[in-house]
């Protein structure tokens, strides 16, 4: 079986998927696998593998790419329906 | 991982090894396009770096353009120099300031030939042929690794570019700066968003507030075009690829630099003089970006791509990697460097990681990149302002 999703970096606590999953499946992650996914979840798109508050960073690429605007569980999708930048 | 611990390169007189033992020609004005054109066509392996302008440049754009000229003629990869000029003063300045970094080089003018461009060409290829066969009995020695300035360079980008492309060449960024060399990332406009991040990597606080600044100037001068480029930025086209915010697009970008402190913020074209990982304030488009760079003393660049890019550095050999399997599979006489088993999951990007600093050190010992052999190589020095 091969990976089917990358953690940039070590302190990531969202993945990114390398290729189109549906609800419930299971991305695989080099040596581990990422909680099961909460609603399918396309290629490239973020998936967050801890459970993160409403108002806690979301970290990828071991830097901080904006805040959580509601409760983020393990296995959610991650895009503008639950995170927020940095205002213009 | 470690990288090999020397390349073979040209020792210089001063400074650091080159990648290449090129012929630079610089063609200082555009009335002398025309026969430089020629004369590189008869100099096979020449690298011809021809100024459209020369004349009526002022102040920080005239000094830009000159010390471009003469970054290009003292640059490492630079064996000998060829200059062609408009007038024996413009010859006699650049030429007097490459003989001093201890480069060989022959000078002519337009003015010298009797404003004759059939002569200068003529009397610049004998002269062109000489400076190439004194080159061609240069021979390449083992140079320690930490001697390598590395610029990083990403355009053309898609989803793959900031989840597999550029991490990996920043994994080989990190690598290069633990080793002792240096690496350059530039491109201002592409760290919108996540500043903050890169001042507090900065290793010291002058080197913050000197990011500061050039990065508000160059924020400036889109202001005062009207332009907020942060406004609609990530596009719906970026949403549909997975990315949500402008920091996560700017880190994509910013993550072929790797992860070291930032030892210096550089205005464009400035010297890479020490070791470690240096930002260069510079505009977006990438010959200008790369040119930037490879002033500032890079021998080698990386480029990453998503959609596929021919472009390359006349001076410096530019590897070109992309993680997308389409690309890849379509542009194989474009690609150094197929990253796209990272993406496509079959491997992880640190299995990768070996073969890409074999390809590093095999192209800094004269291994020719897909630019090279396609010859889609130039330099184009910015303007920094208007012509009188």
């Amino acid at each position: 079986m091969t990976i089917s999703a990358v953690r940039i970096h070590p302190d990531d606590n969202v993945v990114c998927l390398l290729r189109d999953h549906d609800s419930g499946a299971r991305p695989k992650l080099g040596d581990m696998t990422t909680p099961s996914l909460n609603s399918a979840v396309p290629m490239g798109h973020k998936v967050a593998l801890v459970a993160i508050e409403a108002g806690a960073a979301v970290v990828k690429y071991g830097a901080v790419i904006g805040h959580a605007t509601r409760a983020i569980a393990p296995g959610d999708h991650v895009h503008l329906h639950n995170l927020e930048g940095a205002p213009p | 991982m470690s990288l090999p611990t020397t390349f073979q390169g040209y020792p210089r007189p001063t400074g650091r090894p080159g990648t290449r033992n090129r012929l630079v020609i610089l063609s200082m004005c555009g009335l002398n396009g025309p026969g430089a054109r020629k004369i590189n066509a008869a100099l096979t392996g020449a690298a011809l770096i021809s100024s459209p302008y020369g004349r009526g440049q002022l102040g920080a754009d005239e000094a830009f353009h000159h010390h471009m000229l003469s970054a290009f003629g003292m640059h490492p990869n630079t064996g000998a120099a060829l200059i062609l000029a408009a007038d024996a003063a413009m010859r006699m300045g650049l030429q007097t300031r490459i003989e001093t970094a201890g480069r060989p080089v022959s000078g002519f003018s337009l003015q010298e030939a009797g404003e004759d461009s059939d002569r200068l060409v003529s009397a610049a290829i004998e002269a062109g042929r000489r400076l190439q066969g004194d080159l061609d009995r240069d021979k390449r020695v083992p140079c320690a690794i930490g001697n390598l300035v590395l610029a990083v360079e990403c355009g053309h980008s898609d989803a793959s570019s900031g989840i597999a492309a550029n991490p990996l060449v920043g994994d080989l960024a990190d690598t290069l700066v633990a080793a002792g060399g240096a690496v350059a990332i530039s491109e201002t406009m592409e760290w919108m968003g996540t500043e903050p991040s890169l001042y507090a990597r900065c290793a010291t606080p002058a080197v913050a507030a000197r990011l500061k600044r050039l990065v508000k100037a160059r924020h400036d001068i889109a202001r005062q075009s009207g332009h907020d480029l942060r406004i609609g930025n990530p596009g719906p086209q970026n949403h549909a690829g997975g990315i949500t915010t402008l920091e996560e697009k700017s880190l994509g970008a910013v993550s072929k630099g790797g992860t070291s402190p930032i030892v210096a913020a550089l205005a464009e074209g400035e010297a890479i003089s020490g070791p470690g990982l240096h930002l260069m304030d510079t505009p977006t488009l990438s010959p200008e970006s790369i040119s930037s760079m490879v002033a500032g003393g890079a021998q080698l660049v990386i480029f990453t791509t998503g959609h596929g890019n021919p472009y390359g550095s006349a001076i410096s050999p530019t590897l070109k990697l992309t993680a997308n399997p389409d690309t890849a599979r379509r542009l194989p006489q474009q690609i150094d460097f197929d990253a796209s088993p990272a993406f496509s999951g079959v491997v992880s990007r640190a299995e990768l990681l070996p073969a890409l600093a074999n390809l590093v050190v095999d192209t800094c010992g004269g291994r020719y990149t897909a630019a090279e052999r396609l010859d889609e190589c130039q330099e184009v020095i910015s303007r920094l302002g208007p012509s009188i």
